[in-house]
């Protein structure tokens, strides 16, 4: 029982992290409709930007911190300004690929700044001091990094519903052309959103950067799971995505602990699939009314 | 509109190549693909046949993405099925070249129809992280299943023989992938006119209005991944001839990642345009092999601005220049 | 959409203008520039081009750091005058860790740029596609840096010069320290789940079943590359009880399992392959990697002169290279043999003459390497490898030359 106890505790420490990354992606999608194949980099340099802040300036670590998430803000606005704006009229499927050229190129620049050498985060919290509950091990860094996640999660949830910039992104994820005859800023919207979602990438990278050490492909993996977890949750809601993280985490977990290691992202996979045939449009999803 | 011929016939309508003019740019573009070997070294040949493969894959993916409305990140498995099928085949159970790629293409094939069925309440997203997922699931399999993948050290191909000749130099692999890249190109060039091609526009359309008007979504849409499954096959099968060569890591994900970048940079909807994504994408990482760490830098550069100015992909470019001379002066 | 064309489209005689377009496009790209052969390929009066295709993106990029710190070592063997009066130029090429591109590089040294020797080239996948090719053109071929048990029993070796352990032996004698040395009476291993950790999985199995019942293999726990959670795994290793874990992984996930099997409290002894000697990992790792045996195939530096003189080199060269220092100099030791044939064949350079040249090292000491030993029918320069623990963060030397069989 402790066993399968300690699976799933990992399991929820891990899913709450591809949570962050998945609600990162359903935020821009939801109001864009577009599919950030870059996220996982916009994350990746969000991080090294925080790491060359902490060693290299040697800023106090929230600093550091706040720059990172500034940095893929910064980069995240610029794009949609300066690239996707322009592309407006092009196909949604256009736009992904556009997407995926802006990540081999932030790849590709983030190893030529910062070198592809593996590099170990300091991070305030330690990955090795523990605390036990029984037989079960939770280590300082899964509970503050999940205590952060659902902080940041619980902050999403209140800017989205309850204040008039969330208002105007769930107006132009409905209807775009009616928001903006409504006098919507859409620019100005979604240049934040986009702002909003590398930022919640970079958070959700400097999360795992200390058990995941840091080089410029780091969160290729957790990028591939958070999208998984987010189209299992329905792309369109973002307590889709916290649902999704949290059990494709959870079972991964339990998986790779009473199955197989080797196949563990097969299995997930194939549950993943088993839950869309059953819902479309995911768990939480409510994509597909449509009108006819 | 100035220079243009009436058209009096109905068969021009479904003509590939017409006009004096057609028949001589066809006849000279073919004439110096057979002809290149005589001019071009193994390296140049060596490349040419990876662009011919690549252009076999995209080209397939392009008719379910471009043509059907689908989508699929999952495009390395069903290469992958094609590659190891044939190579097993023909270097293991002795089945010559010429019936192991077919054999190959057609249990891709049959792998894409059983992929097709999961996937027809699929959309979108949904569709991408089925067919990723997929992918995923080949290529582990592949990993963990040491008799079929070769185990350790991955799995040999020797050159293959079709009837005297052995296909071992890089000419005789130039032809057999040049050979198979037209047919399957000529091939997707008359499925796009005929009425499958024409049920999967109506398909991307609008599911809802082609269904009502009597067009099967389920048999159109199992087809439609069965076929561009089968050209993946196809281009696996070609793969385990180029490369002599396969293990499962060939098959990532990020494989099929490149296969759609190309399919939509070079223009989807058509079938020259998945021709010259794969020729830039394939070709760039060797044209621009001084670059070392910049190349990727490079790669997505050229993919983002290949998109950001002309989202239709350049195919789509290409028509828009001609027909900006075309309607010249207006 | 695009499918539907127009008059346009049809008035220009459809596929033939396609046709055109297609064959520009394709055949410009192929039409740029012809062979480079001089009289012996790669060599001129002042120049000797030597190659190389290593990852220098993608998730196994780190071990790109190889073929920098080989090139900027050789900047300093050319500001000294070269070999012979001629200076020695590496090409560098990116393939991603890809097979497909891994051959065109080759081919592209080889065919079009017109390279005296291939040095290096990274992963066993690689390696394999290109064999045959390089076999057939008789492109000289130093030290790739793969299995050194691929070459077992492969009969066109003449041209091929290794300098690089053999993981199956190395696994083996870290195996048997495990059993006879450490007194452990279960082992598991964790291992990539490829050639490389499957290779390092067979010979810990060869050790445990030479112990004669003494031992038993307990658990195989392999991981993907591009994997980020390894909790699962640790959960598994530490049921499996093992008194001994062996590790043949990259650095990062070395240092995962490190960092999560202390978490869990489970601390078995742990031995490693000499990829993870790096003095990176007690940084990666922390206090965790503290007591890891690692093997080595050269000395580490700060305890050996020589080494530390040829770090000192590259690093001021290239000072991001510091960040890795064991990367950088294998590099090194990579390209030494090389260096060391050059200079034995004398200015009169063709390929036959360096093959002799290198056979007649015996013994060698580089200023790396130690002991290399070539011959003819002999193509495995090293036959011995040395262990070493973290002590304070810093390998420290624990047993002498451990020597295993030569095979070929």
């Amino acid at each position: 029982m402790d066993l399968l106890l300690q699976y799933a505790v990992n399991g929820l420490a891990t899913g709450s992290l591809y949570a962050l990354v998945a609600l990162g992606i359903v935020v821009l999608y939801r109001t864009a409709r577009v599919l950030n194949f870059a996220h996982g980099d916009l994350a990746a340099l969000g991080t090294l930007v925080a790491y060359t802040a902490l060693t290299g300036v040697r800023l106090p670590f929230s600093l550091a911190a706040m720059t990172g998430l500034a940095g893929a803000a910064a980069v995240g606005a610029l794009f949609y300004a300066g690239v996707v704006r322009h592309a407006r009229e092009a196909a949604p499927l256009s736009q992904s690929i556009m997407t995926m050229g802006l990540a081999l190129l932030l790849g590709g620049l983030a190893a030529v700044g910062w070198g592809t050498d593996i590099k170990a985060m300091p991070f305030p919290l330690s990955a090795t001091a523990v605390w036990r509950l029984g037989g079960l091990v939770v280590s300082q860094l899964h509970a503050g990094a999940t205590a952060v996640a659902a902080v940041l999660m619980a902050g999403l949830y209140l800017l989205v519903q309850h204040t008039r910039w969330g208002l105007l992104m769930r107006a132009l994820s409905e209807n775009p052309v009616a928001a903006r005859l409504l006098g919507v800023r859409s620019d100005r919207i979604l240049a934040a959103t986009w702002a909003l979602s590398a930022a919640l990438g970079a958070a959700a990278g400097l999360l795992l950067a200390p058990a995941t050490l840091v080089d410029p492909f780091f969160m290729l993996n957790p990028f591939l799971k958070g999208f998984a977890a987010a189209v299992m949750g329905g792309l369109d809601s973002p307590p889709g995505a916290v649902v999704g993280g949290v059990v494709l985490g959870v079972l991964e977990s339990l998986l790779a602990g009473y199955v197989s290691v080797a196949f563990k992202s097969t299995l997930a996979f194939l549950l993943i699939v088993m839950v869309l045939m059953a819902r479309p449009e995911g768990l939480l999803g409510r994509e597909f009314q449509r009108r006819v | 509109m100035a220079g243009q011929a009436l058209v009096r016939r109905y068969d021009r309508e479904f003509a590939l190549v017409y006009g004096s003019f057609g028949w001589a740019a066809t006849a000279a573009l073919g004439a110096a693909l057979v002809l290149a070997p005589l001019w071009l070294q193994g390296y140049f040949l060596y490349v040419a046949s990876l662009i011919g493969t690549n252009v076999v894959v995209v080209v397939g993916l392009d008719l379910l993405v471009g043509f059907a409305g689908q989508i699929s990140l999952g495009q390395a498995g069903f290469v992958a099925v094609g590659a190891y099928a044939t190579a097993l085949l023909s270097a293991r159970a002795g089945v010559p070249f010429w019936l192991a790629l077919p054999t190959g293409a057609l249990l891709a094939g049959v792998v894409g129809w059983l992929v097709g069925l999961p996937a027809l309440r699929l959309k979108g997203p949904y569709l991408a992280i089925a067919t990723m997922g997929f992918g995923i699931a080949v290529q582990q399999v592949l990993i963990n299943w040491p008799l079929v993948s070769g185990g350790r050290s991955g799995l040999m191909v020797p050159a293959p023989r079709m009837g005297p000749w052995s296909l071992a130099s890089d000419t005789a692999r130039y032809y057999v992938v040049l050979a198979v890249a037209s047919a399957l190109v000529m091939a997707a060039y008359n499925i796009r006119r005929s009425y499958v091609g024409r049920a999967w526009m109506a398909l991307r359309d609008s599911d809802l209005a082609a269904q009502t008007n009597g067009v099967d979504l389920t048999r159109y849409k199992t087809l439609a991944f069965a076929v561009s499954a089968a050209y993946a096959g196809a281009a696996g099968g070609l793969t385990s001839l180029v490369l002599g060569y396969l293990e499962p890591n060939l098959f990532s994900f990020l494989e099929s990642i490149y296969y759609l970048a190309m399919a939509v940079v070079g223009g989807l909807g058509t079938v020259s345009g998945p021709i010259l994504g794969a020729a830039l994408l394939t070709a760039l990482p060797q044209l621009a092999s001084r670059t070392r760490e910049y190349l990727p830098v490079l790669y997505g550069a050229v993919v983002l601005a290949v998109m950001a100015i002309e989202p239709w992909g350049l195919y789509g470019r290409w028509l828009r220049i001609k027909r900006y001379f075309k309607t010249w002066p207006l | 959409m695009l499918g539907r064309g127009g008059d346009a489209h049809r008035a220009m005689g459809g596929a033939g203008w396609r046709a055109v377009w297609v064959a520009a496009v394709a055949l410009a790209a192929l039409l740029t520039g012809g062979p480079a052969h001089a009289a012996e390929r790669g060599v001129s009066a002042n120049e000797v081009v030597i190659g190389t295709s290593t990852p220098l993106s993608g998730p196994a990029a780190p071990w790109g750091a190889t073929a920098l710190g080989a090139e900027a070592y050789l900047a300093h063997i050319n500001d000294q005058g070269g070999i012979h009066g001629r200076r020695i130029r590496l090409e560098i090429r990116d393939d991603a860790y890809l097979p497909p591109r891994a051959v065109a590089n080759v081919r592209e040294l080889v065919d079009r740029v017109g390279v005296f020797a291939l040095v290096g080239l990274i992963g066993t996948a690689n390696a394999l596609a290109v064999r045959d090719y390089v076999v057939a053109n008789q492109v000289l071929w130093i030290t790739p840096a793969i299995d050194a048990q691929v070459w077992v029993g492969y009969p066109h070796t003449r041209h091929l010069f290794v300098t690089y352990p053999n993981y199956l032996q190395e696994a083996i004698i870290l195996g048997r320290y495990a059993i006879d040395e450490l007194g452990a009476r279960s082992l598991a291993v964790f291992y990539q789940n490829d050639d490389y950790g499957k290779t390092g999985l067979a010979g810990v199995q060869q050790a445990v079943e030479a112990s004669g019942g003494q031992a038993r293999l307990v658990a195989a726990v392999p991981y993907e590359l591009t994997e980020t959670d390894l909790s699962g795994h640790a959960l598994r290793l530490r049921q499996s009880g093992a008194e001994a874990l062996v590790l043949y992984a990259t650095p990062r996930h070395g240092a995962m399992i490190a960092a999560e099997i202390a978490k869990i409290g489970y601390r078995p002894h742990r031995l490693a392959t000499f990829t993870l000697a790096d003095p990176v990992m007690a940084t990666l790792a922390g206090p965790a990697w503290e007591g890891t045996i690692v093997a080595g195939f050269f000395d580490f530096p700060g305890t050996n002169p020589k080494v530390d003189r040829v770090l000192s080199i590259i690093t001021e060269r290239r000072p991001d290279l510091a960040a890795t220092p064991f990367n950088a100099l294998a590099g090194v030791a990579f390209l030494e043999p090389l260096l060391e044939g050059l200079r034995r064949a004398g200015p009169d350079l063709t390929r036959e003459r360096f093959v002799q040249a290198m056979e007649t090292l015996q013994g060698w000491d580089g200023e790396l390497l130690q002991g290399v030993t070539f011959g003819p029918g002999r193509r495995q320069g090293l036959q011995a490898i040395f262990l070493a623990q973290y002590r304070n963060g810093q390998p420290v030397r624990l047993t002498d030359w451990i020597p295993y069989p030569v095979e070929f």
